[in-house]
């Protein structure tokens, strides 16, 4: 069976193929303003890089903020549930899933089925996502992946607030004028946001085995922060920006649709006019 | 075919009957020689209300969030307090929607802002005392203001100390309303208030309790209307009316008859703290999935009075009438009223200690039959948004699935209503795996 | 010898822990607020400590107190989660703010500390019946930590115990007469160090460290310009780069109003009559926390003549009036003392605060603020 998922956040747009659960072919693009023909050109443009025709595609599952725009998805699913069936897939030991993007960050706990157990978000004023590191690399007029690599030298801690985006990226601009090391500041920012970030997983609990996905895992600088901040291991996949789409591919796969049918709770039957619990 | 029969309520429009007048009464007063005055949700109204003569309160609480109904009202408000007045907008939201509508001139109900003639508040929080000081303020600080202090202690450590201390401020507190507007304090009114105070609360406590059973014959969002009257004037002899002879009744009568809230209800959540007014719809999303939201320390307890019995269950606080007494005089009736609210609003546990509210809310969330809980981490009010997530832990250690998201219960400008419908599609469908009703 | 307060501050847990050693019948009591009555404790051979912030982003509270809490109150949690408190005895809290409620209630349940209690501190502060009400939640307190020590609290012991805050207070209040002198000779930052040590450590220690600095006082010269003489005004604040980087650029804090400042200190007890009710009387006539700050009869705050008459005696050119973030008691304040000074000409300017600040934004704010203040000078 030949099944897609599509992730579409805040700045990008990631597109995952599989057939016969292998991985067939997969894109990634910036979303712009007009996200919905955004994703609609990736998936074409991923479906000839794996030498498909659209009509044989069975089944196409979107997530991410934006996912319900993609109006030829058969279904949508909440984007923590595509990161929990992507981490599955990858790490079946994985307990704790935590997902930095362009504009949220968030930490979710999985159980070893991979379902969501357990969520939380970085709420207001936090900056914690991948666009304060893009804003703080522009500060220091370099690029984020300098800035990963620079901040691993630093062996300096300077408390930084990650509470407020606002009041983080002045810090950042008084450190620049009061002649501190770029690399300590690059240390300092990707510190500021791991503690932040691991506050938020907290909420969950660290369970082992944790990972980390979404296009912050790939910033080296931050994984080692993040690492130190939680003093415990991490996983961190290969394409760590694609597990969210590749999560709505499974869940394709697995035929996930929104239908309207009865359910029942999860681990209690309701009994007219009682209650086990 | 729906699980349950379902309809709406007999008494609803009596209970909207009742809350347009308060509104409309409060601004009408003086014309007809009443008199006015500012004090909160958790105001003692049966003393000034025992004031001869016509007399209205405006509930401070309600007021903002009657302005949170209304987003665009909500946040021209909220500007006016922190640009016009110069806060900050952090601070409670219902309380700068008020500070705004006194700094613009202007009633939330139409016309100018209507002043007061006395303040007759209550301090439990940091912010009560000062949020009519503040308003007193901005509308020129003519307006002569008394508060008193209820910070004595939680309910299970409530003695006679304790409400000597509070009675005591009121003796000062009708003494100030007797001088500031030359009218008496009738001790037969003042009596009166206080049988109907019980009632309002016990009542309203009772009806609560009927929401144990399944299916639940109300709905939060219902109970928001309906327990706003006691808000207003609890010592009012027609609200108290209303909730014993009316409303209490006919809940009755749907239990018997299992007549349902939600008619597929499935799934029974706890809430926690207010909701974010301006969103309610969010409410009816639930009941897409059959979900149904039946119980929240703070619905029970802004107004309602329980107790928690020998056993270790939390019951109903008893009128007077089931207590067996009959009150006295002024001191008596003064006695009794602080007994009742220092002893029964369970509401102010929490004030004390993230135990006690732990305790509480888990007892509620086990008695009402509660399958999951979705706390609204409430930016808006540090008083009941105290320990929430303390409680968080407490309830996932007793086998309850949790879900937080942060609002603000009347600034609409903090709540991202796209982000947490996902959150509570992810919960509801991931974490409780429930599909939607056919 | 100033040095000496700041590296109290500094190293406050090692000092904790030493007391400990070297007092082996006594012990360390973490408070929250300057409304804990710490002769009480005293009394009963207890070392209170003000349970503080270490200035970090605290990661660890935000499982137990989400983020719309003041900072400070999250720090202070996210301390004692670290295990940096270790060594408490006991923790403590005076009825006071939401935000400290807040973490006291969930250090109970998080950090495990052998003893707590919370002291109901009437909000009621004006009236009598106040007075009366806080005399029996001493009478309370003082038996709960009877039992807790296992030694009857004497009158002798609560004299000792009103005489070593008493004396502080004293002492506190003459080195702060000082910075009245047109070249004080010492920085608002020093004078602000030696308040943050006497809530970090013995004060029997503290006072004799205090009246030495006294009697230096005199001959003590700072090598540097007073400049501007400002006031600053808020709730808790050791945020020592912020005071030293305003007192860099032209000014000097003569006088606070701050509960790490004078309002920790600046009322005595009066020693006469019952001794519980003695101190019972002083938490409540003091300058109060707004909080606490509500007058029957009248919107005024007690606080503002106060803080006015402070201004006029230290001629206090300008206020730097700090706000800490989520701070619902200064906030609701604010608006109003700003206007009640400014009615009054006494410039003011306003500071959002976290437990880091961005010192550079701030310079550049101050700078201006100074500049306004000397242009004003010039034309006098």
């Amino acid at each position: 069976m030949i099944v897609a998922g599509i992730d579409i956040g805040g700045k990008n747009v990631h597109v995952v193929i599989l057939k016969d659960g292998a991985l067939a072919a997969q894109g990634a693009a910036a979303t712009g303003i007009q996200k919905a023909e955004a994703a609609e050109r990736l998936y074409e443009e991923t479906l000839r890089k794996a030498g498909l025709k659209r009509g044989e595609v069975g089944r196409v599952v979107a997530t991410g903020s934006a996912g319900k725009r993609v109006a030829f998805a058969d279904a949508c699913i909440a984007d923590a549930a595509a990161d929990a069936r992507g981490v599955h897939r990858l790490f079946p030991s994985a307990r704790t899933v935590i997902d930095i993007g362009a504009e949220e960050g968030r930490a979710i706990k999985i159980s070893p089925e991979g379902k969501v157990l357990d969520f939380a978000i970085n709420e207001k004023c936090a900056a914690g996502t991948g666009t304060f590191v893009e804003a703080m690399a522009i500060a220091l007029e370099i690029s984020v992946e300098e800035m990963a690599a620079i901040s691993l030298k630093s062996n300096t801690s300077i408390p930084m607030n990650a509470q407020c985006a606002v009041f983080g990226e002045s810090e950042v601009v008084s450190l620049i004028h009061q002649n501190v090391e770029k690399q300590d500041i690059a240390k300092a920012v990707h510190d500021a946001i791991a503690g932040r970030i691991a506050s938020v997983a907290r909420i969950v609990g660290l369970e082992k085995d944790i990972a980390v996905i979404g296009g912050m895992a790939k910033n080296d600088g931050f994984i080692d922060s993040l690492r130190k901040e939680m003093a415990m291991d991490i996983i961190v996949p290969n394409d760590p920006d694609f597990v969210g789409a590749l999560g709505a591919a499974e869940a394709a796969a697995k035929g996930v649709l929104e239908e309207k049918i009865a359910a029942k709770v999860v681990g209690q039957e309701i009994v007219e006019g009682e209650k086990t619990s | 075919m729906a699980k349950y029969k379902t309809k709406g309520l007999d008494c609803w429009k009596r209970a909207k009957e009742l809350r347009n007048r308060y509104y409309k009464d409060y601004k009408e007063s003086p014309s007809r020689g009443g008199l006015r005055w500012e004090g909160g949700a958790w105001s003692f109204d049966a003393i000034p209300q025992a004031l001869e003569g016509e007399v209205h309160g405006l509930s401070e609480e309600p007021y903002g969030a009657s302005i949170a109904h209304n987003p665009e009202l909500q946040v021209r408000y909220q500007e006016a307090a922190e640009g016009k007045w110069g806060c900050a907008r952090d601070l409670c939201s219902y309380m700068r929607a008020y500070w705004g509508s006194v700094a613009l001139n202007e009633y939330a109900y139409g016309g100018p802002w209507p002043h007061a003639d006395f303040i007759f508040q209550n301090q439990i929080c940091c912010c009560h005392s000062k949020w009519l000081q503040v308003a007193d303020e901005i509308d020129g600080g003519t307006t002569p203001y008394f508060c008193f202090d209820v910070g004595v202690g939680p309910y299970d450590k409530i003695g006679d100390r304790q409400i000597e201390y509070v009675v005591a401020q009121l003796y000062d507190g009708i003494a100030f309303i007797e001088r500031v507007t030359g009218r008496k304090i009738i001790e037969e009114k003042l009596i009166q208030n206080v049988y109907n105070t019980y009632r309002s609360n016990c009542y309203w406590a009772k009806t609560c309790e009927l929401n144990q059973a399944i299916p639940a014959p109300l709905d939060e969002k219902t109970m928001f209307s309906l327990y706003v009257l006691g808000s207003l004037e609890k010592s009012n002899q027609a609200i108290a009316d209303f909730y014993e002879k009316e409303l209490y009744p006919e809940v009755k009568d749907r239990v018997a008859n299992k007549i349902a809230a939600v008619a597929d209800e499935r799934c029974r959540v706890l809430g926690d703290s207010q909701p974010p007014w301006g969103f309610l719809r969010i409410y009816r999303y639930l009941e897409q999935y059959g979900i149904v939201s039946v119980a929240n320390l703070y619905t029970f307890s802004l107004i309602g009075w329980m107790k928690v019995d020998e056993k270790g269950h939390l019951v109903p606080y008893p009128t007077l009438e089931e207590q067996g007494i009959t009150i006295k005089d002024r001191d008596h009736a003064l006695r009794l009223l602080v007994e009742g609210e220092l002893k029964g609003k369970l509401m102010w546990a929490p004030f004390y200690g993230a135990n006690y509210k732990n305790d509480l809310v888990t007892k509620i969330a086990k008695q009402w039959r509660c399958d999951a809980a979705i706390i609204h981490l409430n930016r808006g009010c540090e008083g009941t948004a105290q320990h929430q997530m303390q409680l968080k832990i407490a309830l996932q250690e007793m086998g309850v699935p949790v879900m937080t998201f942060e609002g603000n219960m009347a600034d609409e400008r903090e709540f991202d209503e796209g982000r947490v419908l996902r959150l509570i599609e992810l919960f509801v469908t991931e974490t409780l795996g429930l599909k939607k009703v056919a | 010898m100033i040095e000496e307060f700041k590296q109290w501050y500094d190293d406050r847990h090692s000092y904790a822990k030493e007391w400990k050693k070297n007092n082996l019948d006594g012990k360390v009591v973490g408070y929250f607020c300057t409304y804990v009555p710490e002769e009480i404790l005293y009394a009963a051979n207890c070392l209170p400590v003000r349970i503080i912030g270490g200035h970090e982003p605290p990661t660890l509270a935000t499982p137990h107190m989400f983020d719309m809490w003041c900072p400070f109150s999250r720090d202070c949690l996210s301390q004692g989660l670290a295990g940096n408190y270790d060594y408490l005895d006991g923790i403590m809290i005076a009825q006071c703010c939401l935000h400290a409620r807040q973490a006291f209630g969930a250090w109970q349940l998080q950090v495990p500390t052998p003893w707590s209690y919370y002291v109901c501190m009437p909000n009621a502060v004006t009236t009598s019946h106040a007075k009366k009400f806080l005399l029996g939640e001493l009478a309370e307190f003082k038996k709960a930590v009877e039992a807790w020590v296992g030694k009857k609290i004497t009158d002798a012991d609560l004299d000792r115990g009103i005489d070593i805050m008493n004396t502080n207070r004293h002492l506190m209040k003459k080195v702060y007469e000082s910075r009245k002198e047109d070249n004080p000779p010492l920085t608002g930052t020093e004078a602000m160090t030696l308040v943050w040590a006497s809530q970090l450590m013995d004060k029997r220690e503290h006072n004799v460290l205090v009246e030495e600095l006294l009697r230096d006082l005199p001959n003590r010269e700072l090598d540097r310009e007073p400049g501007i003489r400002l006031m600053i005004v808020g709730s808790e604040n050791d945020d020592r780069p912020f005071m030293e980087l305003v007192e860099s650029i032209g000014a000097t804090f003569v006088i606070d109003d701050h509960c790490t400042g004078s309002r920790y200190f600046w009322d005595e007890i009066a020693t006469t009559g019952d001794r519980l009710q003695a101190i019972a009387d002083r938490y409540c006539d003091r300058v109060p926390c707004p909080t606490k700050d509500f007058q029957q009869e009248t919107w005024e705050r007690k606080r503002f003549p106060h803080i006015l008459t402070l201004a006029k005696e230290y001629r206090v050119q300008g206020v730097i009036l700090v706000q800490q973030k989520f701070c619902d008691p200064h906030e609701c304040d604010i608006p109003s003392l700003k206007r009640y000074l400014e009615g009054n000409e006494i410039p003011c300017y306003v500071l959002e605060f976290e437990v880091t600040v961005p010192v550079g934004q701030f310079r550049i704010r101050i700078e201006a603020f100074i500049e306004q203040l000397r242009a004003d000078e010039l034309f006098d």
